[in-house]
């Protein structure tokens, strides 16, 4: 049985379609990334997953409770760990209070694990805390009474990139113990590195899911190329190159084929610079899923 | 059982004390400067009775020659029912908007708690000040009666405390109401200070006009300490009345905040 079941979700404010007819599961054991620009409707889609906010129309059910039922949805909620984007706690709290605070609602079997891995500081109080010491409560209070399910709204955001490796590890533990995660993102990097399946949102619709293989392979490179000589689009006569643009010596591209070739091309220039990036997902979508990023 | 009970009124701890000392130090002198006026020649009550009714009837000044009615008017009336009422209006805008603006709130409900069960013991943590303020009051205003050799009787002060409660609740339940429906934590707050000053304001200007009955919804009008304190009559109805109201306002506030998107 599906842990997250969506179907036909749909979010109004107003006059602004923020979901729009949603439809996608979630299996047990998976962690299923949810990607997209900032602005998507992935928040939105998270706080009526956690009953925050009630659909317009459709529904989606957890462990097979509807979330518009409050009563069903708590029972279930025992077994969710929740992240929200940007979280915020009290301020003049200890960090060692909040998370005592929130055992006695949930429990907290994992409190201790878990701060030998994030590492925030607990006899301060909050309102001195950094982003990523924040966050990192937030991680902690989240897995610390060992969801079965685990709902994150862009998880690693504030973190720094050692912390961010850590956590992508631990969750791909977890994930390995038979956790289901859902997390929302906008950084295609992350998604790729650590989930299984991808859903793609984009103006509040969801344009596809796929495993992530294949988002690996339409999701390309953005290469960057500084050559003694100029290069030109001919010159370079490979498959997966796609929006190729140069200037003078310097030239860009978004590179979906295979490496080996990208080099045996470019064995006839000297090379002053390279870089090979994570496209902006702004990027992706433009040239893989149609129509203009704004 | 009260886990978010507890969790707020640790937070609440220092204000509250704060509160109390102060309320306790402006209690103190008011009451040193009795003797004084008891003992001057001027004649208060005169000057007293040729104040205009409303103003009278606001401040709930009568005579100034008891020290029940000199306490009734200059700190009951007024610091009591006025200061301590606004404190309950804001404290209780506070309660949960601002939660939902900052999405602190978000952390709480993603817990196997109700909301309604997180909104209401949030406002029972209200009940510290409210506890503390009624205990540490009456004892304060006793002892300084009792100093400057004026004693009050401590069967009606505590009764004007007991009775007061009702009233207090009614003050935070406004606030409550106004933390569901407004969606920022500073706009409840301020709207509830505003909007218990401005049904105290109406009880005081319509008092002895033809239009008294319109004062008759603020709850400053159902409570009176000079009624007790000076002509010691206790009446059960309006305490009465004023729980009830507390009780819809906050069972309203509860079902708004159940299901409204947050």
């Amino acid at each position: 049985m599906a842990v997250i079941e969506v179907e036909g979700l749909t979010k109004a404010y107003g006059d602004t379609l923020a979901n729009e007819d949603l439809d996608f599961s979630i299996e047990a054991g998976e962690i299923f990334g949810y990607l997209g620009p900032n602005g998507a409707g992935k928040s939105t889609t998270i706080r009526q997953l956690m009953g925050f906010q009630t659909p317009t129309a459709g529904t989606a059910r957890i462990f097979g409770n509807d979330v518009r039922n409050d009563r069903a949805l708590r029972g279930a909620k025992a077994r969710i760990g929740f992240l929200p984007g940007e979280p915020a706690f009290t301020p003049s709290v200890t960090g060692r209070e909040f998370l005592d605070y929130q055992a006695e609602l949930k429990g907290d079997e994992r409190r201790d694990e878990l701060l030998g891995l994030f590492t925030p500081p607990l006899d301060r109080r909050i309102r001195e805390y950094s982003t990523g010491n924040k966050q990192m409560l937030a991680i902690v209070q989240a897995f610390m009474h060992d969801p079965d399910l685990l709902v994150m709204d862009e998880p690693t955001s504030g973190l720094d990139p050692l912390k961010q490796e850590a956590f992508h590890d631990f969750l791909r533990g977890e994930r390995d113990h038979g956790t289901t995660v859902f997390f929302s993102s906008h950084i295609l990097g992350e998604v790729r590195r650590v989930c299984d399946r991808v859903g793609i949102i984009r103006d509040g619709r969801l344009i596809t899911v796929e495993i992530v293989e294949e988002l690996l392979a339409r999701g390309g490179k953005q290469v960057r190329l500084h050559t003694e000589t100029p290069l030109t689009e001919a010159a370079l006569d490979i498959d997966g190159v796609v929006g190729f643009a140069s200037e003078g010596r310097e030239a860009q591209f978004t590179f979906t084929g295979d490496y080996d070739a990208l080099f045996a091309a470019l064995a006839d220039y000297r090379i002053v610079d390279i870089e090979i990036d994570e496209p902006p997902i702004e990027e992706v979508f433009m040239h893989f899923y149609g129509g203009d990023a704004e | 059982m009260i886990e978010t009970t507890r969790y707020e009124a640790r937070q609440r701890v220092r204000g509250t004390l704060a509160f109390a000392v102060l309320l306790g130090a402006f209690a103190l002198l008011i009451i040193y400067l009795y003797p004084t006026i008891a003992e001057s020649s001027a004649d208060i009550d005169a000057l007293i009775e040729s104040l205009p009714e409303s103003f009278r009837e606001g401040f709930g000044a009568e005579t100034y020659t008891t020290i029940e009615g000199f306490v009734a008017a200059e700190l009951y009336q007024t610091v009591w029912v006025l200061l301590l009422g606004l404190y309950m209006a804001y404290a209780g805008g506070g309660l949960l908007a601002g939660d939902v603006e900052s999405g602190r709130l978000y952390l709480v409900l993603a817990t196997p708690v109700s909301r309604k069960r997180v909104a209401f013991e949030k406002f029972l943590s209200l009940g510290l000040p409210i506890v503390v303020l009624n205990v540490s009051m009456p004892l304060v205003v006793f002892g300084g009666t009792v100093a400057i050799d004026y004693p009050l009787d401590p069967y009606y002060l505590l009764v004007v405390h007991l009775l007061s409660i009702p009233y207090l609740l009614v003050c935070s339940g406004i606030g409550l109401a106004l933390s569901t429906i407004l969606d920022r934590g500073d706009a409840a707050q301020r709207a509830g200070l505003a909007l218990v000053f401005l049904l105290f304001l109406l009880d005081s200007v319509t008092i002895g006009t033809d239009v008294e009955w319109l004062g008759a919804v603020s709850p400053t009008r159902y409570l009176d300490p000079t009624e007790i304190l000076l002509h010691e009559t206790i009446d059960l109805v309006d305490p009465l009345l004023l729980s009830i109201v507390a009780i819809v306002i906050v069972l309203g506030s509860l079902g708004h905040f159940q299901h409204r998107d947050l």
